[in-house]
């Protein structure tokens, strides 16, 4: 991700400005409200709390997916990475699993969960657990076989060397995938309030699209928008701080 | 020095034969274990694999299959197409030429951002249910991706084939055509897989939304008339179309990239 440059900000502006004179000379379909109304709406939204308080549901529904999944990802995908025989008896079931598309997981969820929050909570970490278990998987299994041979020479015991040797090593592929799956996640999180929910951002859109509040459903997809990208930001940052050490993270290579 | 005297024993046991068995009992193990569950507790919401596989067989070997399957083959690969072509052409473009990059990055990067499913509303709004707003959405969901990607690999072509082109008199446009656009092709197959699996994705929730036919609208219905055995059969189909669609793309960027392949330090 690059930082902001200042063209780039001035041509956010310059679009925004340009669509404002074009709506406000009725040139845009009526299913286009001028930007200063959803501006509007988007500050009416956030200071009556109507799209606050469902974002505070959308980011801790969330955030309870993806730490699901990275708990059960990153515990599997070292244990598969690490034993061979637990990588083969695994193997084939993650491959005829992973590739069912997440959303297609959703009547199965709401079939055992209902519509609240835990079915929703259930289908994030089945979306976002794939991507940081394959990473993880990955980064265990490329671990530098002689630095595993050094701290056997050294007497470290296994359970001390995954600890020591394996994880850091594995960590640059474990943070990546857990960028990825946060993407996943927010997206998954809005598609399940969208389809079958009865609160947060997917939720609000759906509702202002169905009351013809025009103006207010641009405004959460907005800020749909601008939650994606704080998220990938906070993670892309995370990414770079936690392995500063790796020569990816150090910009030496791309 | 690789050490070559003692032998990878941490990577492998037994013959390749017997590691992928085993993964494959694995499997018939767990199945197994469902049927046995399922007939003991015989709740509806857990058929019998055995159900399950009849139901399946019944429903998709049958013209339910042109029904279904075929409406939503047809919507994901136009709008994939459309996503792709615009995608990699627009993304080479920008990526290309730096300053119109500065301009647009921060812009593409928000759009990127936005989950594709929030634009669903506007689709039906502006276009009703029909196939049309299902093609549009899918295509804006996965253009982004292949955009963006596309657009970073042509701009972190290698300087100097850059300058060995100029220098042997290549011109603007061939060098574009020649030159970034080989180059940028790991960075766009990248985009086009994740592109992939959004419209995958995409196509199963727009025909959840807005539908009368489609795989993902067969699934929910299945489930909202507690046709349970015909829900687990169509998340079945939609595996197998997944992993299907996968192993294509896969076939198709090994055979495109094969040249890159050799060249890089890594396999990848």
């Amino acid at each position: 991700m690059q930082r902001i440059f200042p063209p780039g900000l001035l041509f956010i502006v310059g679009v925004t400005v340009l669509v404002e004179i074009l709506a406000r000379l009725g040139l845009l379909s009526s299913y286009f409200p001028p930007p200063s109304a959803i501006l509007a709406a988007l500050a009416q939204g956030l200071a009556n709390g109507e799209i606050t308080s469902q974002v505070g549901m959308t980011l801790s529904t969330f955030a309870e997916g993806l730490v699901l999944a990275s708990v059960l990802a990153i515990v599997i995908g070292v244990l598969m990475g690490a034993i061979p025989i637990v990588y083969d008896a695994l193997k084939t079931i993650v491959e005829l699993l992973r590739p069912i598309p997440s959303v297609a997981m959703i009547p199965l969820a709401i079939l055992f969960l209902g519509l609240g929050s835990p079915m929703r909570v259930a289908v994030i970490a089945y979306a976002s657990f794939w991507p940081l278990l394959i990473s993880t998987l990955y980064g265990v299994r490329a671990v530098d076989p002689v630095a595993l041979d050094t701290a056997r020479n050294f007497g470290v015991p296994p359970a001390e060397a995954l600890y020591r040797v394996t994880l850091p090593a594995a960590l640059v592929s474990i943070a990546t995938g857990l960028r990825v799956s946060a993407t996943i996640a927010l997206v998954v999180t809005v598609t399940t309030e969208l389809v079958a929910g009865n609160s947060g951002l997917g939720f609000y859109v759906s509702q202002m699209e169905q009351a013809s509040r025009l103006p207010s459903m641009y405004a959460g997809i907005l800020f749909t928008g601008v939650l994606g990208y704080l998220i990938n930001l906070i993670f892309f940052t995370l990414e770079h701080k936690i392995v500063f050490w790796s020569p990816a993270a150090r910009g030496a290579v791309q | 020095m690789r050490n070559a005297s003692l032998p990878a024993k941490r990577l492998y046991w037994g013959t390749p034969l017997q590691r992928n068995l085993l993964g494959i009992a694995v499997v018939l193990l767990a199945l197994v274990a469902w049927e046995l569950v399922a007939r003991a507790k015989s709740s509806i919401y857990i058929p019998p694999v055995s159900t399950i596989a009849t139901t399946f067989v019944h429903e998709w070997f049958s013209p339910q299959f042109r029904e279904h399957a075929i409406p939503s083959l047809m919507r994901m690969l136009a709008g994939y197409a459309i996503a792709s072509l615009l995608g990699v052409a627009l993304g080479v473009l920008i990526g290309a030429y730096r300053p119109l990059f500065r301009l647009l990055d921060p812009f593409l990067q928000f759009l990127r951002a936005i989950p594709p499913s929030a634009i669903i509303p506007v689709g039906i709004l502006l276009i009703g249910i029909g196939d049309a707003m299902k093609i549009v959405v899918i295509a804006f969901g996965a253009l982004w991706p292949i955009l963006v990607n596309a657009a970073d690999g042509a701009r972190n072509v290698p300087r100097e084939r850059l300058d060995t082109a100029r220098i042997f008199g290549v011109g603007k446009t061939d060098q574009l055509l020649s030159v970034t656009f080989p180059s940028a092709l790991p960075g766009i197959f990248a985009g086009l897989r994740t592109g992939l699996s959004i419209a995958f994705i995409m196509i199963v929730v727009s025909e959840m939304i807005g539908s009368t036919n489609g795989l993902g609208y067969y699934i929910l219905q299945s489930q909202r008339s507690f046709a349970i055995p015909e829900m687990y059969g169509g998340i079945v189909l939609l595996a197998i179309l997944g992993y299907t669609l996968n192993a294509a793309f896969l076939a198709v960027e090994h055979r495109v990239l094969a040249w890159h392949h050799g060249q890089s330090a890594r396999p990848v």
